[in-house]
């Protein structure tokens, strides 16, 4: 709720334009429209499903932006066999 | 490793005796490239530069307006490109400043009338007999932007601190660089230091980071802009208000003098009261 009210504030939106820019530039020089991340994200877990059990509802997949390349970040959970959680894997792939 | 503009030097090549195509450009419409040609072509003139300013806005022509000089148009490009007239006769000469002329574009065509290697025959031509061939490019990225952008030796690149400015110069700058530009310059018009001061407004620092392209103006949010506009005269043509000094330090900078980069602070209670320091 804070962040949502720091959002709408007129002070600091600077700041939150600033952000939104890096972000979203990030994408319009991949020349890929941001929701497709969404689509990669499905498209990794059922890759990875096909081979080991995967914890969907924690996936996080992220475009790190950084000066001169972008990444793509993923953390993929995953579900050992009896239950328990077994150790997050963290996979990155460049996405340049 | 491309000596820094900002430094004095002179451009790549380019002697004090070659012309060199300046294109002033932006993506998004409205932020300030005509007013920013005009009063950046007359400051040249003044420091005794022989100067052109051509507009290619095809169809929507406004730099004859905001110079003051609209009475005067005879032939425009369009004519001169489909042989109606020499090119001397399409230039009009400003008489407030030695050696300024405008090439206007045509009125009643669109961007379609001039391709991108008439342009640069044109500008070759131009080269001849100036110095600094400035070209007050329309909005948008389609034709019209194509052929401003062909004959650039120099681009200039037009924004205003928020955020579709800022993302639509990004792929302007990318689309110039696909075509081999390599001298590409950012202007920040219309910055309003209190409102940077309160962060409401992105800083210079911010569009710094976020489209890592060198700086080459900062233009202050100018009242006196508006008049000038109305009446056809610039505000460098005698103006002390912080755009007019901002417009004379662009053009310093682009004939190759070392003028630092200054940002804009805003003001105190006191001297808004008092009136600012000249």
């Amino acid at each position: 709720m804070k962040a949502l009210n720091r959002f709408f504030a007129k002070s600091n939106s600077a700041q939150v334009a600033k952000q939104r820019l890096q972000t979203l530039l990030a994408y319009d020089r991949l020349e890929i429209p941001p929701g497709v991340l969404a689509l990669i994200k499905d498209d990794i877990v059922a890759a990875i499903s096909r081979r080991v059990s995967v914890d969907c509802e924690h996936v996080n997949v992220n475009l790190l932006h950084e000066q001169n390349s972008s990444k793509l970040v993923v953390d993929i959970p995953l579900i050992a066999n009896r239950g328990a959680r077994a150790v997050r894997s963290a996979g990155r792939s460049n996405a340049r | 490793m491309l000596p820094s503009i900002l430094n004095g030097h002179a451009m790549n090549e380019h002697t004090s005796l070659e012309a060199q195509v300046i294109t002033v450009t932006s993506g998004k419409g409205g932020v300030g490239k005509t007013t920013l040609t005009a009063n950046v072509g007359i400051a040249l003139a003044q420091l005794g530069r022989k100067v052109v300013v051509v507009d290619s806005d095809i169809g929507l022509r406004n730099l004859d307006l905001v110079m003051g000089l609209e009475h005067r148009i005879v032939y425009d490009i369009v004519d001169y490109v489909e042989g109606r007239c020499r090119l001397r006769q399409a230039l009009i000469r400003d008489k407030r400043v030695a050696e300024l002329f405008l090439l206007p574009a045509a009125q009643t065509r669109d961007k379609t009338a001039v391709n991108p290697q008439q342009m640069i025959q044109v500008c070759d031509e131009l080269r001849k007999e100036f110095e600094f061939i400035l070209i007050d490019s329309p909005a948008g990225i389609e034709q019209g932007f194509q052929n401003a952008l062909a004959p650039a030796d120099l681009v200039l690149v037009v924004i205003n601190p928020e955020v579709s400015s800022v993302r639509d110069a990004d792929r302007v700058i990318g689309l110039a660089e696909s075509q081999g530009k390599t001298q590409i310059y950012l202007v920040i018009n219309r910055v309003v230091p209190a409102r940077v001061k309160r962060q409401e407004m992105l800083s210079v620092e911010d569009i710094k980071e976020v489209l890592s392209t060198e700086i080459i103006g900062i233009v202050p949010e100018d009242d006196a802009i508006l008049s000038a506009s109305n009446r056809g005269m610039p505000v460098v043509c005698n103006g002390k208000g912080p755009a007019a000094l901002a417009y004379r330090d662009i053009a310093r900078r682009l004939s190759g003098e070392h003028v630092p980069l200054e940002i804009p602070q805003a003001l105190g209670w006191w001297q808004r009261l008092f009136g600012k320091a000249s």
